[in-house]
């Protein structure tokens, strides 16, 4: 059964329903207040946190740390209450902290205006003026807070499974609508949902672990979870933090290995699968080392559906014969690791082992899900994506490979480029040489030009000639000082990018 | 001071050539760490070079125009651009430009009619002044910032007194500005605008009010703030160009020597803020900032006695001056050498660090 998160403002019957919901179903309730107290318990200021967020717009970004621990919090508090069985959370957005889980139920409520108000009203002892304008403050407050908690808008309904509308619904009849919804298999658990939330609850409890501890609370942390192993970046100028890490992480349950990277940014590469002997880990690892970046692979299965818990497992996959006894110690049970999840190990193994690991996740779905499951709040300076929809043709692979690059371009706030591009970026060939070379020329023949003729340009920009026709200075400028940053600017980037150090 | 064509065109040596380029650099250098535009170290070194105020101005954000536009075009590939905002800013500042130019080109040819004077004193005095007012305070504040956030367990933030004060106002019309996501006053979008480009227009330093205005006044995020400061540069800055260029007092070839060493400077500034703790950054910053400050308040006097304020016997002038280069040049060289070993030092860290290092099953490991 899902996780049904009832999503909705303060004073409209939401909470009202989603406690219905939880006696009807018979499962658990929790709500953002359980969630808040348990923030405070670790040490978080929540109020503050929300009045500064809300109040006080210039400090949002030094409050950045401060957020993500009250995310690690909130994630941890709910997928743990889930764990113990099913679950009915009411807050403002909870979905949005378990993104890839899909047997999660997003009901947002709108409540009736009018009983809104006298709700209000009644408890507040406010005139129906003084009422629409705190329901107002307190509603585009609420806005402001998810945007800066999450970076979406709360008010958008595609991010719903349901809209329940409560001025023609009853609280009542609403709740049984939503049990009905509930009950079907599309919100149904499945292995990779189940997983994709133990990923988020082992992710969520070593950011909390490395918050707790003063070693590494203050410190500019990126964590990421993927079967069992957590990947912690940390920026250069924390180096300390590769024996602390390992230190406060030591007891963390679930945590199979720990991977520390050293990285300034981030690369994001998206890819279906990650066959070996490909030439695109090179050019990463390269481009990732010439940035100082972390790069962190999302197996992207556009095509898959994940199946529903319950359903019979898989035929193991069994050669035609079976193996004679070779005398030693054998397995009895095949090994049921796919070549494609082999490859995959084979890609961070090898990121790992070149120091730019910024760990790994599989998402299959469409794209919509694609864009939940990467994190908001990690700074990627390049999204690749690779191949993708390789069972689909040629042509139709480009096209939808394109409209899919096209559609992460405008939902990440980072410079996405297909796979092709990124040797462009790298190689160093006769095309870069020829551009370098020409730049060089120029600028060249520019300054020669420029400080050959002192007296001359002088003479345009404020000597007899200038005080003739002023408008021969401000065309000289308009087009030489322009042209001699740009020249410039090449000059310096390909020489930079041909030692490597761009 | 004596120029060329009498406007304070200098002579060029290779000496003075080569002091430019590095002037250019150290600007770059600056630029690329703290996020500014440089020019608070670049135009009092071409003054203290013997460059007419007015001209370092004006070749300072010459040398600009094509730096904003590449800049700009970066941040609005990221979407860090919020066009409406950098359009309600732009008018004032560009209004606020054309006026800061007109009045720095009526003082330069305001006459000192004193002995051992000349040309420009006023100017010189004029843009002095603004320099040393403006960032005296944006100096201060940076560095009170700073110890503070070195001190505080949570950054704490800035003074919150300003934008409570602000937040109080109730100063219709407002206007929304969607990427930025703030909702503003008008009449504080044109008080901002009219600053800027004041500032942009007289000295070159409008970022520095613009951005923290934007970050703090109006609730801008810190990631749209410098892109869209950025934009709104390329029209003021570009404005402001033309302007001083329409007035014979752009000297091209101190734009291309500073182009020469700013560009490389900058590369270096922003490796390094990837690997220096911001609060060292900013540390760094508020002394540079002030000690630049200090620098040009001595070359107060010389001003002054030209203009016949103050007496004193005009061979002081060379001390005063020299101090002030001395000055300019230790807080230039002392930020820059800084940067240059803190970058230098990360970079072997970095080298030697393990980069990825692997513990397998954590809890084996005491």
């Amino acid at each position: 059964m899902p996780i049904i998160f009832v999503c909705s403002v303060p004073f409209g019957g939401g909470e009202r329903l989603a406690r219905i919901l939880a006696e009807k179903l018979g499962y658990a309730f929790l709500s953002r207040d359980d969630v808040v107290g348990k923030a405070n318990e670790c040490g978080i200021p929540v109020g503050k946190l929300e009045v500064a967020t809300v109040k006080k717009p210039a400090v949002r970004e030094r409050l950045a740390r401060l957020k993500e621990r009250y995310l690690a919090v909130a994630t941890a508090t709910i997928c743990e209450k889930a764990a113990e069985g099913n679950l009915v959370y009411y807050g403002r957005a909870g979905h949005f902290l378990l993104p890839g889980v899909s047997h999660v139920l997003r009901v947002r409520v709108i409540p009736e205006h009018t009983q809104r108000l006298d709700t209000v009203m009644q408890r507040t002892k406010l005139s129906r003026g003084k009422a629409e304008t705190l329901l107002c403050d307190i509603d585009a407050d609420i806005r402001s807070w998810v945007q800066f908690v999450h970076g979406v808008d709360m008010d958008d309904f595609h991010r719903y499974d349901l809209v329940i509308n409560l001025e023609h619904l009853s609280i009542e009849n609403a709740a049984m609508a939503v049990c009905g919804i509930a009950d079907l298999p599309d919100f149904r658990p499945t292995p990779a949902s189940r997983k994709a939330m133990e990923e988020r609850l082992l992710q969520a409890r070593a950011r909390i672990k490395l918050a707790l501890d003063e070693r590494s609370a203050d410190a500019d942390l990126t964590v990421r979870s993927n079967d069992g192993v957590v990947t912690i970046t940390y920026m250069p100028r924390q180096a300390a933090l590769a024996s602390v890490v390992p230190q406060v992480l030591h007891d963390l349950p679930g945590c199979q290995e720990l991977r520390c990277t050293v990285a300034s940014t981030n690369i994001l590469w998206i890819q279906e699968e990650f066959r070996s002997g490909a030439a695109t880990p090179g050019q990463l690892i390269e481009l990732a080392r010439r940035w100082g970046a972390a790069v962190e692979l999302l197996r992207y299965r556009p095509d898959e559906v994940d199946e529903v818990d319950g359903a019979p497992p898989p035929e193991p996959a069994t050669s035609g014969t079976k193996p004679g006894a070779a005398g030693g110690v054998e397995d009895d049970v095949p090994e049921t690791v796919s070549d494609s999840d082999r490859a995959f190990q084979d890609a961070l193994a090898l990121l790992v082992h070149s120091g730019r690991s910024g760990g790994g996740q599989s998402v299959a779905g469409n794209r919509e899900r694609l864009v939940s499951a990467i994190n908001p709040n990690i700074p990627y300076s390049l999204v690749v994506v690779g191949d993708l929809f390789l069972k689909k043709g040629s042509a139709v692979r480009t096209r939808m490979t394109r409209e899919l690059t096209n559609f992460l371009a405008d939902h990440i706030k980072a410079p996405v480029i297909p796979i092709a591009e990124l040797a462009a970026r790298l190689r160093f060939g006769p095309a870069q040489i020829a551009r370098l070379a020409a730049s060089a020329v120029l600028m060249v023949a520019l300054y020669a030009l420029v400080f050959s003729h002192q007296e001359t340009v002088l003479n345009v920009l404020a000597g007899p000639f200038h005080n003739a026709h002023p408008w021969g200075a401000v065309a000289l400028v308009a087009v030489l000082a322009p042209l001699a940053a740009g020249l410039n600017a090449v000059v310096t980037s390909s020489v930079l990018r041909l030692m490597k150090l761009d | 001071m004596g120029g060329l064509f009498g406007g304070g065109f200098m002579a060029l040596t290779w000496v003075n050539a080569i002091i430019v380029v590095f002037l250019g650099f150290v600007g770059g250098v600056l630029s690329g760490f703290t996020g500014s535009g440089g020019a608070f170290f670049m135009t009092p070194g071409m003054m203290n070079l013997g460059v007419t105020g007015v001209v370092a101005v004006g070749s300072n954000v010459a040398h600009r125009l094509g730096n904003n536009l590449m800049g700009s075009l970066k941040h609005a590939k990221l979407g860090n651009v919020d066009k409406k905002l950098a359009i309600f800013l732009v008018v004032p500042a560009l209004i606020a430009v054309r006026v800061a130019v007109w009045i720095n080109g009526r003082l330069l040819h305001v006459s000192s009619g004193h002995e051992g004077g000349g040309e420009g004193a006023v100017s010189n005095l004029y843009i002095s002044l603004v320099f040393v007012a403006v960032l005296t305070a944006v100096g201060i504040f940076i560095l009170r910032d700073a110890l503070r956030s070195r001190d505080a367990k949570e950054a704490e933030g800035p003074s919150m007194r300003v934008v409570n004060f602000v937040a109080g106002l109730h100063l219709p019309p407002y206007v929304t500005f969607p990427v930025a996501d703030v909702r503003v006053s008008l009449w504080l979008v044109v008080l901002v605008g009219l600053v800027v480009g004041y500032l942009d227009g007289t000295v070159a330093i409008g970022g520095f009010v613009g951005v923290p205005a934007m970050i703090y006044l109006f609730g801008v995020p810190t990631s749209v703030a410098p892109g869209t400061e950025l934009f709104l540069a390329m029209f003021g800055g570009g404005l402001a160009a033309l302007s001083y260029a329409y007035q014979g007092l752009v000297d091209l070839r101190l734009t291309f020597l500073l182009l020469l060493g700013s560009i490389v400077g900058v590369y270096v500034g922003t490796y390094g803020t990837k690997v220096v703790k911001e609060v060292l950054i900013r540390l760094v910053m508020g002394s540079v900032i002030l000690l630049c400050v200090l620098s040009r308040a001595l070359a107060l006097p010389v001003y002054l006695r030209q203009m016949g304020v103050v007496r004193f016997a005009p061979y002081l002038d060379a001390w005063f001056n020299v101090g002030s280069t001395v000055m300019l040049f230790a807080a230039g060289i002392g930020g820059t050498g800084l940067i240059l070993i803190l970058v230098v030092r990360a970079h072997i860290a970095q080298l030697r660090i393990h980069s990825t290092l692997q513990v397998s099953d954590p809890g084996l490991d005491s």
